[in-house]
């Protein structure tokens, strides 16, 4: 397995990845309006024949200066390649870009409340915490946890070296999902 | 420049408020001032006024009018470029970009420095990649403009995609140093790093490391910085700098496999041994990174240290209980000592376990959890099926199931050997278990459709994604309107197995349009990305448009569709409105009343359907006119012929229609020999033999043992055999010469029968056999003898089921007998393969696979 940050050959990829995998989908153009406004944050793992086996999507939220921060549109990895960490590692991958890039202070996710899986892979392993919750924010009515993710970490120890990116190590049973 | 019918005070300001109108999607009070000038006798028939109503017209969906009133207008005022620019808006709104190029020059014939027509005009050339054209515009633009950053952008930018860096990079050099003026933010360094773009692609990597290092401080991409100067030191061979750069990444990201093999590259090891010990160094100082370990079993090629290696990797895997870990090992097997080293481990610590809880024979070794054995049973499962062993990868995946019988996992496995072993029902059973347990996990559900849809259930596969699509819609316009070409590609394939063609055109035509709105996507990005300065991006998707077509799920429906239009070419749909009406003489009584069965029962549903469908098509109408009032119509948007698989299935020129969709892949998949044999089956049959020629000698040159291609050629001989004397006789000397070098002299006939002699392989006794029947049909006893034995080193379930179906086809006659005893034969070899079964009990298997009542999801929702 191979983790990358994403190109635009690998837009198309992604979106059939997110396809398989999870309820919320978006047009092609969707994935351009990413890769090409932040092409530094969306990573992809693959597999040895190159196929995508699970993505990050981000981007940035530029609601004022002081309010910098990232924002995960669309997670995924596939059911077949679970287990081995790449939620996580393709997380901090974007989360680091986010900092350097674009001086991002903190990350933000939605999650369905149902996802019990995903929410204890945000909470337990990559430190999110919740902040509210979105009612109805999802197209079939369900609620949403909106979560965030302090980033400051990232910003000092990039400069030294990446222990941001390997002291976490997944605790989840099943690592996966969320959505925008 | 004025135009040449002025208008006076009032009404010229009445014309600019419907311009302003028209800006602002004030379409109705925009028509009401145009009515106002053209109420007016005098003015009734003012160019530019008819021309801007039309324009308006055209955004409140009204089409024909807009065009009526459009050209009305561009004729009564030719010298108008304001005419002509709302002519060349029309076009292009309707995707007509060629036409829409010619009126905005046309435009700026009358006016040639209109700022806005320029900008209009450099979108198009460089959507259709008019590229001398676009560095025109941009030149005139930045002469024009040279003060606005867009213009320079848009000027380098020109050059670079001509090739002329060097040009390129000194409009870049002097826009940073005379119109950058701080601060250095996330632009500035975005075009840093295009510049250097710019010049690494002139291949001076020297002078483009200096401008990295130069700008080094000021570019906040740091990994960008990083991986591309890694880049340059290796080219220009200092290794000791790439060696710290790689170090550095690595630091970042231990997961990345380039990392490490840049830096072997960067160490020049070339033994085995070496990069071997060059793993355990990164295992060791990445202990939780997966990558290093995982790249040293590619790299170890003695038995001994391989065999201590994957042992290791193993008992991890299985300890932890890592699901992917045969996926992740799977392509090692390519070695036939690691594929054995790797059963031989596998079985020992089934044994082991099962006994001791251990995996090693040492009893006194760390007991494991009870999972061990599970992992274990589910890694020799799919390794057995690797192995096509069906019989022992069932009996592993059995133990798994009677150990845990909670596991989605297992059954997706089970399901998977079923397929391989060709049994596509029991697969998909098995998929159907699993996506039970969880309901809530789309990939188990997606799994689930296309093993559904492999087993030729269409509407049950459909069924099946309604559980994830939007409700209120059917899934299959909900699955279409989110590009899901997986779905699409599959369901294409499936209605073509089923013969039924309609249906299996409208898939393909649905992803074709799919690339053909991804190829329109790119357009506003044009100007969006030279404002965000994300310019390599840019360039990397103008690339990636360029080659789209050349996308794995292109050239499945493209290939779908074109056989689909040949077999519609061979026979034409005749107009009874019946589906796929299958050959009904040669069926047993008990497969014919199967048959009836079926058709009653695909009948009714087809009434429900319909019903269905005229109630969804009274939403769609409403939901859409809901949208329409609010959006006020979408202007951009040109109106697609609906997809009616009736009527698709019933064209006229099925060949054209074949080409189209062969068109793109013979620029973008000329490395693949099916598309010039496709290709080829097209002019056969059009009769262009200078095109089938092209066919033969770019497929030669990819495979020339290719036993389809042989085929071709063996038909191409002998119909120049029988042909050439007709055309033309230096069509025919250029068709000699060419072939020579392929036929050697020889006739169709010889090389059919050299072809049969030297069938070592299944594919290559097929098509020879099938070649010599043609030509001459007494031989037929031989050609049958050499296409059913099964006496080859490559016999697959796909290769058997290819001769059976030619078989049944008649391509080698009335041979009943014979076909009996072929599948026989088959079924005692791949005793699962469905294929190859008699056809069971028609009411047996009917309730199983046809019934339409849904399926009841047992209420399991295990999360492991």
């Amino acid at each position: 397995m191979n983790i990358r940050c994403a190109r635009p050959s690998d837009l198309m990829n992604m979106q059939h990845c997110n396809l398989l995998c999870l309820p919320e989908n978006y047009q092609m153009k969707y994935y351009f309006y990413h890769g090409l406004s932040w092409p530094q944050l969306s990573y992809v793992a693959e597999d040895e024949k190159g196929h995508i086996v699970g993505y990050v999507l981000a981007k940035m939220e530029e609601d004022g200066e002081d309010n910098r921060h990232g924002h995960i549109t669309s997670l995924a990895v596939k059911r077949s390649h679970r287990r081995l960490g790449l939620a996580q590692k393709l997380m901090n991958q974007a989360s680091l870009a986010m900092v350097e890039c674009f001086q991002a202070k903190y990350v933000s996710l939605h999650v369905r409340k149902s996802n019990r899986a995903a929410l204890n892979l945000y909470t337990n392993s990559l430190g999110f915490k919740i902040l509210e919750i979105e009612p109805k924010y999802y197209a079939d009515g369900e609620d949403a946890y909106s979560m965030m993710r302090d980033l400051s970490a990232f910003a000092v120890d990039n400069k030294t070296d990446s222990n941001a990116t390997d002291n976490l190590e997944i605790k989840s049973e099943s690592a996966i999902i969320s959505q925008c | 420049m004025p135009p040449s019918n002025p208008l006076p005070p009032k009404e010229n300001a009445l014309f600019k408020r419907i311009l302003r109108c028209y800006e602002h999607k004030q379409y109705k009070n925009g028509l009401k001032f145009a009515k106002q000038i053209l109420s007016n006798p005098k003015f009734a028939e003012h160019g530019e006024t008819l021309a801007m109503k039309g324009l308006t017209l055209n955004c409140l969906g009204r089409k024909d009018e807009a065009y009526d009133y459009v050209r009305r207008g561009l004729r009564n005022d030719l010298k108008s470029p304001v005419c002509w620019h709302v002519y060349g808006l029309l076009q292009r709104s309707d995707k007509k970009y060629d036409e829409a190029i010619k009126c905005y020059r046309n435009a700026l014939k009358w006016e040639k420095e209109n700022i806005q027509i320029l900008r209009d005009l450099s979108l198009l050339q460089i959507q259709m990649r008019d590229l001398e054209g676009y560095k025109d515009t941009r030149y005139q633009l930045f002469m024009l403009r040279p003060t606005q950053r867009a213009s320079w952008i848009g000027f380098a930018m020109s050059y670079h995609l001509l090739g002329d860096y060097e040009m390129a990079n000194s409009i870049l050099d002097a826009f940073r140093t005379h119109q950058m003026k701080g601060p250095y933010d996330y632009e500035h360094s975005e075009l840093l790093l295009y510049q250097n773009m710019v010049l690494a692609e002139s291949g001076q990597y020297e002078r483009a490391l200096q401008h990295l290092q130069k700008f080094e401080s000021q570019i906040l991409d740091k990994l960008s910085v990083k991986e591309t100067s890694g880049e340059y030191y290796l080219k220009l061979n200092r290794f000791k700098e790439a060696e710290g750069i790689y170090e550095d990444l690595l630091k970042r990201n231990p997961e990345n496999v380039l990392y490490y093999s840049k830096l072997i590259e960067a160490k020049q090891l070339i033994k085995a041994e070496d990069k071997v010990a060059f793993f355990d160094e990164y295992k060791k100082q990445y202990p939780k990174a997966i990558a290093p370990r995982r790249l040293q079993l590619t790299e170890a090629q003695a038995q001994s240290s391989f065999e201590n290696l994957v042992d290791e990797y193993l008992r991890h895997g299985l300890y932890k209980g890592i699901p992917p870990l045969f996926v992740d090992l799977r392509s090692l097997y390519a070695d036939p000592m690691k594929a054995e080293t790797i059963e031989k481990l596998i079985i020992q610590y089934i044994d082991n376990l099962a006994k001791d809880c251990t995996f090693g024979p040492d009893p006194s070794e760390v007991k494991q959890p009870a999972s061990a054995l599970l992992w274990a049973y589910y890694f020799a499962a799919q390794h057995f099926d690797h192995k096509k062993d069906t019989d022992r990868a069932l009996h592993y995946i059995d133990a798994a199931i009677e150990h845990t019988p909670t596991l989605i996992e297992l059954f997706i496995v089970k399901g998977r050997i079923y397929k391989h072993a060709g049994d596509p029902i029991s697969a998909y059973q098995c998929l159907e278990e699993a996506q039970a347990m969880d309901t809530a996990d789309r990939y188990v559900n997606c799994k689930c459709a296309r093993y559904m849809l492999r087993a030729g259930h269409i509407k049950r596969a459909e069924e099946m994604c309604a559980k994830f699509t939007r409700e209120g819609v059917p899934a299959t316009e909900n699955l279409n309107e989110m590009q899901c070409m997986w779905f699409q590609t599959e369901a294409a394939a499936s209605y073509q197995r089923l013969q039924q063609w309609g249906e299996a055109l409208k898939k393909a035509h649905e992803v074709d349009r799919h690339f053909s709105e991804i190829m329109e996507d790119q357009f506003d990005f044009h100007s969006y990305c030279m404002r965000k300065m994300t310019l390599r991006s840019y360039v990397g998707l103008l690339r990636l448009e360029d080659v789209l077509r050349a996308h794995p799920f292109y050239f499945r429906c493209a290939r779908v569709a074109v056989r689909v239009y040949l077999r519609l070419h061979a026979r034409p749909r005749s107009d009874a409105p019946q589906t796929a009406e299958p050959d009904t003489e040669n069926l047993a009584p008990s497969e014919l009343k199967k048959l009836r069965n079926k058709q009653r029962k695909a009948q009714r549903k087809a009434e429900q359907e319909s019903a269905l469908a005229a109630q969804v098509q009274v939403k769609r109408e409403q939901h859409h006119k809901a949208r329409q009032q609010q959006e006020q119509g979408d202007p951009e948007a040109p109106q697609l012929d609906e997809l009616i698989p009736e009527k698709l299935a019933r064209v006229e020129d099925p060949l054209e229609q074949a080409l189209k969709f062969l068109q793109p892949l013979r620029i973008l998949a000329a490395d693949r020999i099916e598309t010039h044999l496709m290709a080829f089956e097209i002019y056969f049959r059009k009769e262009k033999p200078l095109l089938m020629l092209q066919c033969i000698k770019r497929a030669w040159r990819l495979d020339s043992d290719n036993p389809e291609l042989v085929d071709c050629l063996v038909r191409f001989q002998r119909w120049l055999e029988e042909s050439l004397s007709g055309l033309h006789p230096n069509v025919a000397a250029v068709l000699k010469t060419e072939t020579q070098p392929m036929v050697l002299g020889r006739s169709a006939l010889q090389i059919a029968e050299q072809s049969v002699s030297g069938a070592a392989r299944h594919a290559a006794a097929l098509w020879a056999a099938r070649a010599l029947r043609r030509l001459v049909p007494d031989r037929t006893e031989q050609a049958l003898r050499l296409v059913t034995s099964l006496d080859y080193p490559d016999v697959t379930i796909q290769s058997c089921a290819d001769v059976l179906e030619s078989l049944r086809e008649g391509d080698f006659g009335e041979c009943e007998a014979v076909i009996e005893r072929y599948v026989e034969a088959c079924s005692a070899r791949f005793p699962y393969a469905i294929a190859f079964k008699p056809a069971p009990a028609p009411e047996a298997s009917e309730n199983h696979s046809e019934e339409t009542t849904p399926l009841q999801p047992k209420e399991i929702t295990a999360n492991n």
